[in-house]
């Protein structure tokens, strides 16, 4: 297990470091400089701004800069926000990311888990159909139509709710919904596909066999052992929890990290997209080491074999 | 000693001699994997009425834009806005474009991103897999050291960097894709070509002198193919998904091509108004997502070999 | 007369798929006396597995369906049990060990909590106690190192091992009946004999009757004292060991024991039984093993044979008993039986 942990550990960090490298490049190499775009500088004015943020060096420098900066967790400036560096607007954006994005995950693991195990304790039954037609269409509805149709109806239609910020609890509503229902969908299906495949194996039948009562062996034999291929699904769902950050963020207007990375993007921000492709990645990195982790301890055979 | 009460003819114990031969014959004719598969997904009426959406979409796609009077960039100021008409079927956008014919467009640049962007990485990954399954040993070690390191990082981060560096489009799109989009299927077909390899059918049909020939198209095809198939027309809606996505964060499709995505765009900025210039470019989204993901499903069930009774 | 501990009557049982119903039981009547071995014997799908899981109510409905027959168990009457009605006999007054002891027990579970949780559900003891009991059954099926195997996971284990985790499970609550599908046929030959070897020692010791169900005769001459010949899902011939192994009457009975290497004839093909069992999708409405038979005749393709009783329970079901039908002497074990010695084999 502890050569497991360190095995997967160093992968890690060679596929952060080769982010940072590919994202540094492919960034830098860009034609044109960030402040071309800028109202009109003039060219002198553009020249002392690549000074000030040294990106008139070479390349390679640079990026020895910026790689020695990074170990330290230093990102650097933004061009756009004068005066702010990266690592303030993470610092003071990304909770808001991350409550929406916990929010979701809160809701859609258990609903979504259940829904799974009903539909395939109820296989063919009129439940099942409900399940697998919703869920086929959850999955099928890509999160930012679902949350601009969600305030549209709720918010500009029935003003039962705020139509964006993130201020009180009922502006967190709309946003965290849009952002689990998709996520539930998949969840749904996956349990379901599971469950219906470990209903057939032979220990279930052992497990009846020793005389459990139903709920028993639908508890402790059957999603107990569902959950696992549940659980090596969690890796890609946080990531597209992440993913629909971005664009929920943009519609409800909610001042997260979400937001300020489309607009990095968008405004050519180099050292900002950098900086925030690094975090997300270095994010998305140990959040599936640790779902490995929790695999290896949930799954005794794994914690053997490897 | 015998309890049978009732006396049956003497002809009754005549020896019948009926040897084995009656027995040998195989009472159900047997049916081969793609006929049977074929059958299967036919019988599926779900997935039939996704493949039925998805061949009129495709439809519309092709013609609409041949046979319409506007032009999907031909601006008329004097008409923006306009709601859903008979002159235009789903209105006009905010330069007064026609949206009936934008949208059949888009749905040329989405439907073509999304099948080449899932086809085109999907038979990288074949080979790729193929070669690392096959050959194995080193080979194999370095290409899959190498997706795992890459696989730490979901695909859409490297796809917006790539997107950033080589602009945006639906060529670059499908590039962006097929760079990144390639190593789960290579992973999946390497692990079922070390397991094919292993497997006693695959020896058996060796041990009785079956040629290779008869090895990859008996065995290994129909047992790869189509897993691959159904990965394939899953990753088609993924990889619409990705384009909206795209789109919509400001990168993917830029005006003026149209694309579902890009419309959607457009349309969220003007929807508290207009709520239709995004509700149709959402559901088209949305629907043939959704045909995609029901055609998948079924592709996979009739597929899936271990169903087979 | 002994104590009947089960008794099947008629039993019917089907399975409804896709492509119709599949007669998989059709009408076998079997009783199993206290104390004693009775082995189920027949080629794979005759119905024997299936037979014995819809004793124990153990398969699904749908797809399974126990069309009719009558099931006692120590005499009172368990056909029409409930599920909840069942989860008091499973485990403790019957209970089961599979063929694949590879996949027969939970993957992510301790051996040890898979084994207490039997005592729990069907004794009102402390979870210490249940462990206790588990840890003193581990020892009885001779795991080495109870303790620590207690909390050890499946894959842990060797293939034999699992078997004789899987024995301690049936046996911890003290069944009356344990049924036996196939618990050899997925272990190797050495621990084959041990895994026997052991259920015998036990069976004495609890007192437990035993259903073993096999495709091997050679499993049969070493623990049954009566057998159950099934075929196409109905039994063809019932009785002691000794009369079906030397006096068989039934053409597939003697097909079978024929078809049984023996020790020390060299040189000889081994015989075998032409042919393929019928569909049970449609079973034909004679003997279903009349287009195998060498000695069909022309009644056996028309109608099912009866039970023909002959003297200690011995009981065929074959035209060739009819008084009308010719004689033929069936071949049945012409060497001696050789049971082995099963220390040697350790």
């Amino acid at each position: 297990m502890v050569k497991y942990i360190f095995k997967r550990l160093i992968i890690s960090i060679i596929t952060i470091w080769l982010l940072a490298t590919i994202s540094f490049f492919l960034l830098r190499t860009l034609p044109g400089n960030p402040f071309q775009t800028e109202k009109l500088l003039s060219v002198e004015v553009q020249e002392r701004m690549m000074a000030y943020y040294g990106l008139d060096r070479p390349l390679i420098e640079q990026y020895f800069t910026y790689m020695k900066n990074l170990l330290r967790g230093n990102m650097g400036y933004s061009l756009k926000y004068t005066n702010r560096t990266v690592n303030s607007i993470i610092a003071s954006t990304f909770p808001i990311s991350a409550e929406l994005g916990l929010r979701s995950l809160a809701i859609a693991l258990p609903i979504g888990l259940a829904l799974g195990v009903a539909s395939a304790r109820k296989r063919g039954k009129a439940v099942d159909y409900i399940c697998v037609i919703v869920a086929v269409i959850g999955v099928s509805i890509p999160s930012f139509i679902m949350g601009s149709f969600l305030q549209y109806i709720f918010a500009i239609k029935l003003k039962i709710l705020p139509v964006s910020q993130w201020q009180t609890p009922a502006h967190t509503v709309l946003p965290t919904v849009a952002l689990a229902l998709s996520l539930m969908a998949t969840l749904t299906r996956v349990m379901r596909a599971s469950m219906l495949e470990v209903v057939m194996q032979d220990y279930v039948k052992t497990a009846k066999a020793k005389g459990l009562s139903e709920g028993r062996i639908v508890w402790s034999h059957q999603i107990r052992n569902a959950l696992i291929p549940v659980l090596t699904m969690l890796g890609p769902m946080v990531t597209s929890v992440l993913m629909g950050t971005f664009v929920i963020e943009k519609i409800f207007a909610i001042p997260g990290l979400g937001q300020h990375f489309v607009n990095s993007i968008t405004g050519l921000d180099y050292t900002m997209t950098m900086g925030l492709t690094i975090f997300y990645g270095t994010f998305l990195v140990f959040a599936n080491f640790l779902v490995d982790i929790a695999y290896g301890i949930v799954d005794p055979r794994i914690r053997i074999t490897k | 000693m015998s309890n049978i009460p009732i006396d049956l003819p003497k002809d009754a114990f005549s020896h019948m001699n009926a040897g084995s031969t009656e027995s040998e014959i195989i009472t159900r004719p047997s049916i081969t994997f793609w006929a049977d598969a074929r059958r299967r997904l036919f019988k599926n009426k779900v997935a039939m009425i996704g493949l039925s959406i998805i061949i009129i979409i495709t439809m519309l796609a092709i013609f609409v834009p041949i046979f319409s009077q506007y032009s999907y960039t031909k601006q008329d100021l004097t008409n923006t806005n306009a709601p859903p008409s008979i002159e235009h079927p789903f209105g006009t956008d905010s330069h007064g474009r026609d949206l009936w014919v934008r949208v059949w467009v888009g749905a040329r640049v989405s439907l073509a991103v999304g099948i080449f962007g899932s086809v085109i990485p999907g038979i990288i990954g074949v080979v790729i897999g193929g070669i690392s399954g096959y050959f194995g040993g080193k080979v194999d070690m370095i290409i899959m050291r190498f997706i795992d390191i890459v696989m730490c990082v979901p695909n859409m981060i490297y796809i917006i960097l790539i997107t950033i560096y080589i602009g945006t489009g639906p060529v670059a799109l499908v590039i962006a894709f097929a760079l990144t989009g390639w190593m789960g299927t290579a992973r999946s077909v390497r692990g079922m070509i070390l397991q094919l390899k292993e497997q006693e059918f695959v020896l058996a049909s060796r041990t009785l002198g079956a040629s290779s020939a008869t090895l990859i198209f008996q065995h290994l095809i129909p047992n790869t193919l189509g897993i691959v198939v159904v990965s394939m027309t899953m990753g088609v809606p993924a990889a619409i998904f990705q384009e909206a996505f795209l789109s919509f964060i400001g990168l993917g499709i830029a005006p003026p091509i149209p694309s579902w995505g890009q419309l959607a765009n457009m349309g969220i900025s003007v929807f508290r108004v207009y709520p239709s210039q995004l509700l149709i470019p959402a559901v088209l989204i949305s629907v043939t997502m959704l045909s995609f993901n029901l055609f998948g499903d079924g592709l996979r069930d009739a597929l899936d070999p271990k169903l087979r009774m | 007369m002994q104590e009947r501990i089960l008794e099947i009557e008629d039993l019917h049982f089907s399975f409804d798929t896709y492509a119709g119903e599949v007669h998989a039981v059709r009408g076998v009547s079997l009783y199993v006396n206290k104390g004693e071995t009775l082995a189920v014997v027949g080629e794979s799908g005759c119905g024997k597995s299936v037979t014995v899981q819809s004793v124990m109510k153990l398969i699904p409905t749908p797809p399974g369906r126990l069309k009719s027959g009558k099931i006692y168990y120590c005499g009172e009457n368990i056909t029409h049990y409930s599920q909840k009605q069942m989860q008091r006999l499973r485990g403790n007054e019957m209970s089961m060990i599979f063929q694949d002891p590879m996949t027969s027990l939970n993957p992510t579970m301790r051996i040890g909590r898979q084994i207490a949780e039997g005592i729990l559900k069907h004794e009102k003891i402390s979870a210490k106690e249940a462990k206790q009991r588990a840890i003193e059954m581990l020892k009885k099926v001779g795991i080495s190192n109870p303790e620590k195997s207690y909390r050890r996971y499946p894959h842990q284990f060797s293939g034999g091992m699992r078997q004789r985790v899987m024995i301690a499970m049936a046996l911890v609550c003290n069944p009356k009946v344990l049924f036996a599908d196939e618990p050899t046929t997925a272990l190797d030959v050495t621990t084959q004999a041990q895994i026997l070897e052991l259920i015998n020692e036990l069976k004495e010791e609890l007192g437990t009757s035993v259903v073993i169900i096999t495709h091997d005769l050679g499993v049969v001459a070493r623990t049954a004292e009566r057998i159950a010949v099934m075929y196409a899902g109905k039994v063809v011939e019932t009785g002691l060991a000794r009369d079906i192994f030397y006096n068989p009457k039934h053409p597939y009975t003697s097909g079978l024991l024929e078809s049984m290497p023996s020790g020390g004839e060299t040189g000889k093909t081994l015989a075998s039984i032409p042919g393929t069992p019928p569909d049970l999708f449609a079973p034909p409405k004679g003997c279903a093993f009349a287009p195998r038979c060498r000695y069909c005749m022309k009644i056996c393709q028309e109608m099912p044979p009866e039970a023909t009783e002959l003297e200690n329970g011995h009981s065929v079901f074959c035209w060739l008993m009819h008084p009308q039908a010719p004689k033929y002497e069936l071949p049945g074990r012409k060497s001696r039986l050789k049971t082995p010695d099963l220390k040697g084999d350790l």
